[in-house]
């Protein structure tokens, strides 16, 4: 049976964003490898009243979680700590659980991409606590230079990113962690 | 000393309502005028990262809601203390989604600050910072990342004091007085 990837975006940009940009751009790559994808709002989803046990269904089910997100003020927008919470709660109430693999990516206007590190050690944090198996954060900068764009209509200019991404596809579906060579 | 005080935790958090009940005690017998904003019993939106703040109407965010009176009342504080149950390494629900509606008090312009891009100050002068964590159990890793964190928060949102404590819930309430006395101090709000 085919794996299954779960993109959860955490900007709060009703339209495109960059952090779903390079979520899609994950996801269509996981797809040649053969992984399913799903995408899910967290601002959308968790506007409905069931919009919790919709999510938390969608993480029981899938294989490999992404959560792709911007930085605000050094660390997870409230809405992904929110979600984060009440993630938590859920899967420490369960004594059986799958225990999907997870990466984050968190991107920021800043060129400096270590100014995401903080957001991605909550996020790892996140994954030991939630019984996820911790596969790694990939921390962009510059994010000005997507701006909400498909990643493949940006050419050379994101070609690092690009060089990433295809690495950390690679890696995640063949069951690794993201490499080094990815992170930097 | 005009001090605002930011509730994060929930109300059923009995530790962190009597940690708030001591800071404002402390502050008060000094003379001190403070503001208590219990973030759960507000309602404040999320920031929508639109820019709007830095675009449309400078420092001021374009959700009129108790997120701006929360930014405005910041900036007019000399010392602002938050308090949250350390989740994750960060900060409460209740908490971030209040500080994120703290973008209008900067510039959308940038300048350098020890060699990294920041967003330049808006005004003059800002608040000294006192950021609080509560833990149920002592988990190094987790205090790390939130020290981090409030040292990054600190630079990017001009503090020009900032002091970070985490406390566990199991400490008694003298020691937990005296700690609280001592982080005032430092912060020069009691003598």
């Amino acid at each position: 049976m085919n794996k299954r990837a779960l993109l959860l975006i955490g900007s709060l940009k009703p339209a495109s964003s960059t952090s779903e940009a390079v979520g899609n751009y994950l996801l269509d790559k996981l797809r040649q490898y053969d992984i399913k994808g799903e995408k899910i709002k967290l601002i959308q989803i968790l506007k409905h009243e069931d919009g919790i046990n919709e999510l938390i269904s969608a993480i029981n089910n899938c294989d490999i979680l992404i959560l792709s997100s911007p930085l605000y003020l050094d660390s997870a927008p409230a809405i992904v700590t929110k979600a984060m919470e009440l993630i938590s709660n859920e899967r420490k109430s369960r004594e059986h659980i799958k225990r999907p693999r997870m990466i984050a990516i968190c991107n920021s206007g800043f060129p400096e991409a270590h100014q995401n590190n903080t957001a991605l050690s909550i996020y790892r944090h996140f994954a030991n606590a939630s019984s996820f198996e911790w596969a790694g954060g990939l921390a962009l900068g510059g994010g000005g230079s997507i701006d909400s764009r498909p990643i493949d209509s940006l050419g050379g200019m994101v070609r690092n990113v690009v060089k990433s991404l295809d690495l950390t596809a690679a890696a995640i579906a063949g069951g690794e962690h993201i490499p080094e060579e990815a992170i930097n | 000393m005009q001090v605002l005080l930011l509730n994060g935790s929930s109300k059923d958090d009995a530790f962190s309502q009597q940690l708030c009940d001591i800071f404002v005690n402390e502050l008060e017998k000094h003379d001190n005028k403070v503001e208590v904003i219990e973030l759960c019993d507000t309602k404040i939106e999320s920031c929508l990262g639109c820019f709007g703040c830095w675009v449309k109407t400078p420092g001021i965010c374009v959700i009129n809601d108790a997120g701006r009176d929360l930014a405005k009342s910041v900036v007019q504080s000399d010392l602002v203390i938050s308090v949250s149950l350390v989740t994750f390494g960060g900060y409460s629900y209740e908490l971030k989604k209040a500080l994120d509606r703290l973008i209008p008090i900067i510039s959308p312009f940038f300048k350098k600050i020890n060699g990294e891009v920041h967003h330049k100050p808006r005004y003059k002068r800002y608040p000294k910072a006192i950021s609080i964590g509560t833990l149920t159990e002592n988990k190094q890793e987790l205090i790390d990342t939130f020290q981090y964190l409030v040292k990054r928060n600190a630079i990017n949102m001009h503090s020009p004091v900032y002091l970070s404590r985490v406390f566990l819930n199991s400490e008694a309430v003298q020691g937990l007085r005296q700690e609280v006395f001592e982080v005032l101090k430092e912060a020069g709000a009691v003598k």
